[in-house]
């Protein structure tokens, strides 16, 4: 595949975009408006010049993640529509912006590839611990943390002119940069890691090793557990085993990992009850219907609604839905769309995930190999767990659809994921 | 290194298929179940704001139809402009209580297909018309509206048919609710007021509610008479005060409790005219269970009705629950124990007599019509089977011209018509008699005449209290409805 099917396939993206939103209006009896053109011109510049950079500064890339990208965040972005203009309107610019930023993490890297990271590895730490304690801010000062829903993920800042704040989640860009700590880091340890040394029976890795990694893994997990934001903790915790085990390919990792989740799962099971609500309104969704089953009953109700084929475009009601444009804007496409919509946006995610690990058994070295890795397992990581609480499959985490979910820190960190990875492909290609 | 990236690789991709095999169970396999889950907001919004075709009366009077709401022309409201005149016939549509009545039984006509069904889809494209079916009924409005007057605040009912094809002229009950209380989201207390309230407005007295027929049954006993030959109009009888029943210390004697006639000797018209209980009751006697439970169930008792909206079974016990009870076969006889019956089947009774003997399907749904008022199809009548021979029924007729021309159904008289009837009153312990009527109109009609055939039934006295009579409570309620349908007034 080459570039100008990449260019082909974005604009087929921004046109699905564009239907999407006209189908909405011919079902509201508006027809054709503003929004329509809007939405294309938007979904044009902003893949468009992605894809600009991508030919200028990476142009053996991979192809198929931007396109990919661009169709899930269109299908999200009709259904984002359908809940709510002024959040579509708002979602449109973050779009903007998250695109810009690709491009520009494009341009910066453009002589030494994300090798160039590297150097930064500790400042990232740092920041990702400092971004994940951002939202603990007392309200009284300029830039504060906000408790959304019980969990205090989100930092505000009043802006000057107007009436206006703007929020972000630092957690969604603390994610990414944890992401290349532990790569960086791993890179670097990786054969001494794999290598334990022996006392008595027991093979324990290099305390001394094994140290940084647990700092930031327990410093972040703290954070989390204390903002309550169960959804961000699993993926983190699932991030770092999984990149153990890639760095070591040592399944202890991975025995001890699951074992560590089951039993952090029971104590937290314990200790918070929130966690024993999410784990009650899973098993029982219908034994406290009108509290905490309401949510994920409402998904249910709203899947099973879809069926096959969808209600059809803004003919259904997700708007029953708590959260449905943000995270369970899984449930109001698989009502709006069916199980047809529903298995294609799986299978989008699922053809992301294998580009990305595509991308990482080609590179040739390691810190590429690991951060391809890595960033695949957060794509891939966020998906499924937010698709499997809204199926019920899991209980409910709370955490945004990658592409697909209301939200410009999410939107953003996740366009810059996926330029990361493009960048890591870019002459490394077999 | 390669080796755990493709087992993560795999693990993910198990994990998305894990995703798979959920939607599938919830969309595909389950889907169903979720859509249709009374919880489910979905099925109350579907419900409330679908467009639903017009339903309109015989005479043309619109008794339900739906509007676009202003604010948003995708959302229909439905409306009863007639309030609880229709109430028992049409049912309602709501969000919260679903359907009823012929919007419950007829909804598939009445429902728009503009859906995003695959069928609703297909049929769009190959151009098949997507919009509701409308209903005319047979109801006459006018009819309808003298049927209610005339029963005012008395609780009971009033069922008119036309016995040429079965189709129902009026049918009323007593009390009635206005089903618009109940359409919105907020429904819930006033539903529930209904439902608990002692009165039961929402039971269709007319079909769904059967009572002891008293003396009307005696049509059924003397039909009997005559189908076995046993007994004819003329066939006189001793003229006794009070019946003995044979194994049985209990009697059985006249309303009057005198004699039927001068005490001497009374011909079966007579006694008839004059609803003797005496002579029925030997009558019962002579028949015996067999023919008289047979007689009953070949004018429709114990089966299920066949009708095109909500009727109760009219019963009799079997026959041979009599063998030691001959007291029994004679009470029965003259519509007390336990035989009861629907104010539909004692008119549906009267109508096969006016028809010479055939029973009819009786049905309220006289067309479907589509949008552009085409009519789509129409109900033809369905005779159902033989009660009785064509002799018979001119007999029973001219018997029942005698009840109302000199006997306890004179109050149902019409100015020039020749109106036959039957009067009732059954025995309710601890309250008031149920009062009843039942007639039809005219005798010897010639063909293609307009013809009427009614029963009214009045529960524990009406207004008139211990003292009523089907004669002095009942009748003149069909009076009322008769003389409008032959064009009299008053």
């Amino acid at each position: 595949m080459t570039r100008n099917a990449e260019a082909a396939l974005l604009i087929a993206a921004a046109v699905l975009a564009a239907l999407g939103v006209a189908m909405v209006n011919f079902a509201s009896g508006i027809g054709f408006d503003a929004q329509v053109a809007l939405t294309f011109l938007v979904f044009v510049l902003s893949f468009g010049g992605v894809h600009l950079a991508l030919r200028r500064w990476a142009p053996t890339a991979n192809p198929y993640l931007f396109p990919i990208a661009a169709f899930l965040a269109a299908i999200g972005f009709i259904e984002v529509y359908r809940l709510d203009r002024d959040l579509a309107a708002l979602q449109r610019w973050s779009l903007l912006v998250a695109a810009a930023l690709a491009a520009f993490i494009l341009f910066l890297l453009r002589d030494e590839g994300v090798a160039a990271l590297r150097r930064y590895r500790y400042i990232f730490l740092l920041l990702a611990i400092g971004l994940l304690l951002l939202p603990l801010l007392p309200e009284s000062w300029p830039l504060y943390g906000a408790e959304v829903f019980g969990s205090r993920l989100w930092v505000r800042v009043d802006l000057p002119f107007g009436d206006r704040t703007l929020s972000f989640q630092p957690g969604e860009v603390a994610k990414l940069l944890l992401t290349v700590f532990l790569a960086s880091y791993l890179a670097d340890r990786h054969l001494a890691l794999a290598t334990p040394r022996k006392i008595g029976r027991l093979s324990v890795p290099e305390p001394r090793q094994l140290f940084p990694v647990l700092v930031a893994a327990g410093a972040s997990f703290l954070v989390l557990i204390y903002q309550r934001d169960l959804g961000a903790s699993l993926l983190l915790f699932a991030l770092f085993i999984g990149m153990m085990y890639v760095a070591t390919a040592r399944s202890a990792y991975l025995i001890s990992g699951a074992t560590l989740v089951a039993a952090g799962g029971v104590v937290a099971y314990q200790m918070f009850d929130h966690v024993q609500r999410r784990v009650f309104a899973w098993l029982h969704p219908f034994e406290d219907f009108t509290d905490t089953g309401y949510q994920i009953a409402q998904s249910l109700f709203a899947l099973g609604s879809g069926s096959l084929t969808g209600s059809g475009l803004g003919l259904g009601r997700p708007d029953l839905i708590p959260a449905a444009a943000t995270d369970f804007v899984f449930a109001a496409v698989g009502e709006e769309m069916g199980f047809a919509g529903s298995v294609a946006v799986i299978t989008a995610y699922a053809l992301l995930v294998a580009a990305g690990f595509g991308i990482a058994l080609r590179a040739r070295d390691v810190f590429r190999k690991f951060l391809a890795a890595g960033l695949t397992l957060v794509i891939g990581i966020q998906a499924f767990l937010i698709i499997a609480g809204v199926t019920r499959l899991l209980p409910v985490t709370g955490i945004t659809l990658p592409f697909m979910s209301y939200g410009g820190s999410s939107l953003l960190a996740n366009m810059v994921l996926i330029s990361l990875l493009a960048r890591i492909s870019h002459g490394e290609r077999t | 290194m390669n080796g755990p990236i493709r087992h993560l690789a795999a693990t993910l991709f198990l994990a998305m298929l894990a995703l798979v095999g959920m939607v599938s169970w919830l969309q595909v396999i389950q889907a169903d179940e979720y859509r249709n889950d009374p919880r489910n907001a979905r099925v109350v919004a579907a419900r409330a704001g679908r467009e639903r075709g017009t339903i309109i009366t015989a005479d043309g009077v619109v008794v339900a139809v739906s509007e676009a709401d202003p604010s948003d022309p995708r959302v229909f409201r439905r409306s009863y402009p007639e309030g609880e005149q229709y109430a028992h016939i049409v049912g309602y549509s709501t969000a919260l209580f679903g359907n009823t009545g012929l919007e419950a039984s007829k909804s598939s006509e009445l429902v728009s297909n503009r859906d995003s069904t695959i069928s609703g889809v297909l049929n769009a494209v190959l151009g098949g018309d997507l919009r509701p079916r409308g209903l005319r009924l047979t109801i006459n409005d006018e009819l309808q509206t003298v049927a209610r007057d005339a029963l005012g605040g008395q609780t009971g009912a009033v069922v008119a048919l036309d016995p040429t094809t079965g189709a129902v002229l009026a049918m009323v009950s007593n009390p009635s609710f206005d089903p618009n209380t109940l359409l919105g989201i907020d429904a819930g207390p006033a539903g529930e007021a209904l439902e608990n309230d002692p009165a039961e407005p929402l039971l269709n007295r007319a079909a769904q509610a059967a009572y002891n027929p008293g003396s009307t049954f005696k049509v059924v006993t003397a039909a009997a008479g005559l189908e076995t030959g046993i007994a004819g109009p003329g066939t006189v009888y001793d003229d006794v005060t009070e019946l003995a029943l044979p194994g049985s210390t209990a009697t059985i004697r006249n309303f009057s409790r005198g004699p039927c006639a001068d005490g001497t000797q009374v011909s079966l018209t007579t006694a008839f005219a004059r609803s003797c209980n005496t002579i029925f009751g030997e009558l019962g006697l002579q028949l015996g269970a067999e023919p008289l439970v047979a007689q009953a169930e070949a004018f429709g008792f114990n089966t299920e009705p066949v009708t095109d909206f909500p009727a109760a079974t009219s019963t009799i016990p079997a026959a041979d629950t009599f063998t030691d009870a001959l007291a029994a076969v004679a009470q029965t006889a003259i519509g007390e124990r336990d035989v009861r019956a629907t104010p539909l089947q004692m008119a549906m009774i009267a109508a096969t007599v006016a028809n010479g003997g055939e029973v009819l399907e009786p049905y309220v749904v006289a067309e479907v019509f589509t949008a552009d008022a085409t009519i789509e199809s129409r109900t033809e009548p369905t005779v159902l089977g033989r009660a009785i021979s064509p002799a018979t029924a001119g007999a029973l007729a001219e018997m029942m011209e005698r009840v109302v021309t000199g006997g306890t159904g004179s109050r149902a008289a019409v100015s020039g018509v020749r109106i036959a009837g039957k009067t009732g009153t059954a025995e309710v312990p601890g309250a008031a008699p149920h009062s009843w009527f039942i007639g039809f109109g005219p005798v010897g009609a010639e063909p293609g005449q307009p013809q009427i055939a009614i029963a009214v039934l009045i529960e524990e006295g009406g207004s008139v209290g211990e003292d009523a009579t089907g004669g002095t409570v009942a009748a003149p309620i069909a009076q009322a409805v008769l003389a409008r349908f032959f064009g009299r007034t008053g």
